[in-house]
């Protein structure tokens, strides 16, 4: 299939954005450029989301779980026609501390795709200074393609 | 240590009062515990199936705690994790274990598992790497 075009890839993100609750919808996640080359997304800091008494310091899961959804996003922008996914496996490292208010911005390319499978990749910093990455990751999908995308409308 | 004074630890920590994490039973190499589900959790909004970052989450919170169950501010410094996903997670609570496969000076290894019926169908195991000092 054809690679969709950037107005397809925008209703995609959009509708993808847009949803009503979920974890997704909890990380108010603002998206910032979003093309089949890759996504790039921002969240803004919340203090739910952090390890420490003060709030300054975020948990690594919610690092985690900002690259999982990224992922996602960036499959159904690279990939056309693709149904649903699965997360086959997922690796994290944790590369300093995420001690910073600031938001997090999370950059995901799908860099391998075949007919069942996607590759990505990701990488994380503090809103303001990208060359200091704090996390970076890796995943594999398991991908169904067909008819009815899960993010093809709005929800 | 008892699962109510690690669970009083628990409650000082933001983001695991975000998943709603509770330990059943802890000791030096072990750790079981139980998370809530809620609509905040989900990561598939049809199907309304838990995120994989909270289910990566979940693990890792407890692979924290039975590294460090004092928390002595705070849990334990994780380096990196692996999580293998083996079925969706769904509506209800999500339970695990958390078992210590190496610890010494400066590092620990612990390996996690997750289920929702039964053990022997579990919905993801993770390995989790943390720095001691």
């Amino acid at each position: 299939m054809e690679r969709m075009d950037q107005k397809q890839i925008d209703e995609i993100a959009a509708a993808w954005a847009s949803r009503k609750f979920g974890l997704v919808n909890e990380m108010k996640l603002k998206l910032e450029h979003v093309s089949a080359n890759g996504v790039q997304i921002r969240m803004p800091f919340n203090p739910e989301f952090c390890a420490d008494v003060e709030q300054t310091l975020l948990h690594g899961g919610i690092l985690t779980a900002l690259l999982d959804s990224a992922f996602g996003l960036v499959n159904f922008c690279a990939i056309p026609g693709l149904l649903t996914m699965a997360t086959l496996d997922l690796r994290v490292d944790y590369l300093r501390p995420a001690r910073s208010r600031a938001d997090v911005i999370v950059l995901a390319k799908c860099y391998r795709e075949t007919r069942h499978i996607a590759f990505d990749s990701g990488t994380v910093w503090f809103d303001g200074d990208e060359t200091t990455e704090i996390a970076r990751g890796a995943a594999a999908f398991a991908l169904t393609r067909g008819d009815g995308a899960m993010f093809q409308s709005p929800l | 240590m008892t699962p109510e004074s690690v669970n009083s630890h628990i409650g000082r920590v933001p983001f695991f009062r975000f998943l709603a994490i509770s330990v059943l039973t802890i000791d030096e190499m072990h750790a079981e515990a139980e998370m809530a589900f809620s609509p905040r959790v989900i990561g598939n909004p049809q199907k309304e199936y838990y995120h994989g970052g909270i289910i990566a989450s979940f693990m890792e919170a407890m692979a924290a705690i039975v590294v460090k169950p004092e928390f002595d501010p705070l849990p334990a410094k994780p380096i990196n994790l692996t999580v293998d996903y083996l079925r969706p997670a769904m509506k209800g609570p999500l339970k695990g274990r958390a078992t210590v496969t190496r610890k010494g000076k400066r590092m620990a290894s612990v390996w996690t598992v997750s289920w929702q019926e039964s053990e022997t169908q579990p919905v993801a195991e993770g390995l989790y790497h943390f720095l001691l000092v």
